[in-house]
């Protein structure tokens, strides 16, 4: 327990922009190392560029390291380098044990095969025996949880089943370092959970490389973590909600979405706090006021407003409905300014976009709604993966406690 | 899942701890091979089930595909288009022999040629041996071969002849060499399949024109071009030296094909190198 599993050191991979120079220097590598001709793979050659760049790192039994970064950073890329299905253009990678991947499980099932046919099959090739098979077969099959179309062909399976099984058989593996690749976006919820147990149980005796876009999943499971952007670590350590946040930094807030159908219009919206108007962000437990100049067809009488928080996981986490605040707003078909006081904002530190909804009050024609339409910024000495750090007072036999400063 | 224990990634391959000395090369590839025994086995099994599983014939298409064949040459001997010279047993029967013989390169080669594209997902996303795909493929020629084996025998009674059967299994063993050229193509060749996708119709044609200019389906001599040619062919002493010692115990093949046989192991080995060094490379090229 606790020895080093995985030794990284400066390893670097290249790529090509085209499919001309991939061939090109693909017969020219293919060539020199079956003459045995020492290649330079130090410097880039036309049209080539670093997918991965000198990235180290160590992993010891027991550690989940999570790697982030935007589509095409180098996660991918680097996992396939650590399985060794392809070697690194530079540094090296010291492995002790046996590769595990959870990586697009199923990849080998053959359609034309039974389940069964296909879980040997599949067995022997990440690795298994058939007599580990035998024995592991029945597990598989509890885990799978595909009952009786273990005899059927693959190609008649659903999409979930067909995942369920890939990940039944890979999950048998006891593997001392296991990489993850965004597996567990499919499936049930029931399922997932079994996944994650499965992996927690791998993770007692394994190092697990997990890549993932899901940043809930990655606070959970990862103990350290390394932000990857244009082939680079950005950031390594041990401060995964850090890492989380910096992953964040890398998107800019998509234009928002203006939508509905037009019965009300929305003018302007601001942001007000402390008295001052026209910001963009404020600290935890700053107060808030969103103002909204708005006009709605005279026909609607009562239209009904809400206001929200989306995260940059596009979640909504945060909502205020006139509505669920039982506030009849009258409307007269005038240009009206509508106020919204929050005393005190609770989201945890990090980038949101407002959303703003116009609807009748049964909430089933959309006047207007405007999407991710401003970005509001929270402020805060403190990082966390739960959007909402409730504001709450602590107490110890009934005795209040007191905020100190800085602890 | 990799089986092999502290290994080193570097740019210029996997480095296994405690493997070193003169053949490194040599000794990985016949390692690697070994610890996949089980696999070749298993994905030999998985093609050949989902070859023969949904079509209604199943294996008699290895019969008929070959009868049809041999029944065109047939016809058109017999109605002049095409003059067979004589051989020394029932032409219908040299014929089988001979494209049952040729199959073992064809339908094989074949196989070889598409099995690395076929698994192109798995082996972006899974490291395991992938010259067990090249041999699992391969097997297919000889399971043609042994299918077909079927039809000699019936050719055999039906046209009341014995073959010779001391030759009958020297004849078995010299295929050999005709099957390690072939593994040895298909390993170049899956290569290539890998970087141009259009070899599968390239090698269909090429198949045929070797068949049709070697003296495989029908014996090539006198002085012309093509049966001067066929002195440098290694298929046609490949093809016609086991031939002869099924049908007849004896063959005058014998210095070419001993030559050819040389020929066979050296691209097994090459082939089975090169791929051995190149799957690295083509796994980020596929």
């Amino acid at each position: 327990m606790g020895d080093l599993v995985i030794k990284a050191e400066g390893i670097s991979k290249k790529y090509c922009r085209t499919i001309k120079h991939t061939m090109l220097y693909g017969a020219t590598d293919l060539s020199k190392s079956f003459l045995g001709i020492n290649q330079n793979t130090n410097h880039l050659r036309n049209g080539e560029f670093w997918a991965v760049d000198n990235l180290s790192f160590e992993l010891k039994r027991g550690e989940c390291l999570g790697v982030i970064g935007p589509n095409g950073s180098g996660k991918s890329t680097l996992l396939k380098m650590i399985n060794g299905i392809f070697m690194p253009d530079r540094g090296k990678i010291e492995i002790n044990g046996r590769v595990g991947a959870l990586i697009e499980i199923g990849a080998g099932f053959h359609p034309m095969l039974t389940g069964r046919e296909n879980v040997y099959v599949n067995g022997s090739i990440l690795g298994l025996s058939k007599k580990e098979i035998d024995r592991k077969f029945d597990d598989i099959l509890d885990f799978a949880e595909i009952g009786e179309f273990i005899d059927a062909p693959v190609k008649h399976y659903s999409s979930g089943m067909h995942v369920r099984l890939g990940f039944a058989i890979a999950a048998q593996m006891e593997p001392d370092v296991m990489l993850i690749d965004e597996v567990l976006a499919v499936g049930d919820i029931g399922f997932r959970d079994k996944c994650f147990n499965a992996m927690a149980r791998i993770l007692k005796n394994a190092a697990v490389i997990f890549v993932s876009h899901a940043m809930p999943l990655v606070a959970r499971i990862s103990s350290r973590v390394c932000v990857m952007n244009h082939g680079n670590a950005v950031y390594q350590g041990r401060d995964v909600p850090k890492g989380i946040h910096n992953y964040y930094s890398n998107f800019e807030v998509a234009t928002g979405i203006i939508a509905g159908n037009g019965r009300a219009v929305i003018h302007n919206i601001d942001f007000e706090s402390k008295g001052e108007k026209g910001i963009e962000q404020l600290n935890y437990l700053d107060d808030l006021t969103v103002h909204l100049d708005l006009t709605v067809d005279p026909e609607v009488k009562y239209p009904s407003v809400a206001i929200g928080f989306i995260s940059q996981e596009l979640q909504t986490v945060a909502l205020c409905y006139s509505l669920f605040d039982k506030i009849r707003i009258h409307n007269a078909g005038e240009h009206m300014n509508l106020a919204l006081k929050l005393p005190e904002v609770c989201l945890s530190p990090g980038a949101y976009m407002l959303l703003v909804h116009i609807t009748d009050e049964r909430r089933v024609e959309v006047f207007a709604e405007h999407y991710a339409v401003k970005k509001l910024k929270i402020i805060g000495d403190f990082v966390t993966s739960a959007p909402v750090q409730l504001a709450g007072n602590w107490y110890i036999n009934k005795t209040m406690l007191h905020k100190t400063g800085d602890l | 899942m990799n089986n092999r224990l502290n290994v080193t990634y570097t740019p210029r391959g996997p480095i296994s701890a405690g493997i070193k000395g003169p053949f490194l090369v040599t000794k990985l590839m016949v390692l690697e091979l070994l610890s996949a025994k089980e696999l070749v086995w298993r994905l030999f099994v998985r093609d050949f089930k989902a070859k023969y599983r949904q079509s209604a014939l199943g294996v008699t298409w290895a019969i008929v595909m070959p009868l049809v064949t041999v029944g065109m040459f047939i016809g058109m001997n017999r109605s002049g288009i095409l003059n067979i010279s004589d051989v020394d047993i029932p032409y219908p029967l040299y014929a089988i022999i001979g494209l049952t013989i040729w199959s073992v390169f064809t339908v094989g080669l074949s196989a070889c040629a598409s099995s690395l594209l076929i698994a192109g997902s798995m082996i972006t996303k899974i490291n395991f041996p992938k010259a067990s795909l090249i041999f699992a493929a391969s097997g297919q020629g000889i399971v043609e071969f042994i299918i077909r084996s079927a039809l000699i025998m019936l050719a055999f009674l039906y046209f009341g002849v014995a073959p010779h059967l001391g030759g009958l299994f020297i004849g078995l063993i010299c295929l050999i060499p005709l099957y390690l050229m072939m593994v040895g193509m298909g390993f170049i060749l899956s290569l290539v399949a890998g970087v141009l996708r259009d070899i599968a119709n390239f090698l269909n044609i090429a198949l045929m024109g070797i068949m049709l200019l070697s003296p495989i389906l029908y014996p090539i001599t006198g002085d012309s071009l093509l049966a001067r040619a066929n002195i440098w062919n290694p298929f046609n002493y490949l093809v016609n030296l086991p031939r002869d010692f099924i049908v007849k115990g004896a063959s005058d093949f014998l210095t070419g094909y001993i030559i050819s046989a040389i020929l066979s192991i050296i691209f097994f080995y090459v082939g089975w190198k090169l791929f051995y060094l190149a799957q690295t490379k083509i796994a980020e090229r596929i």
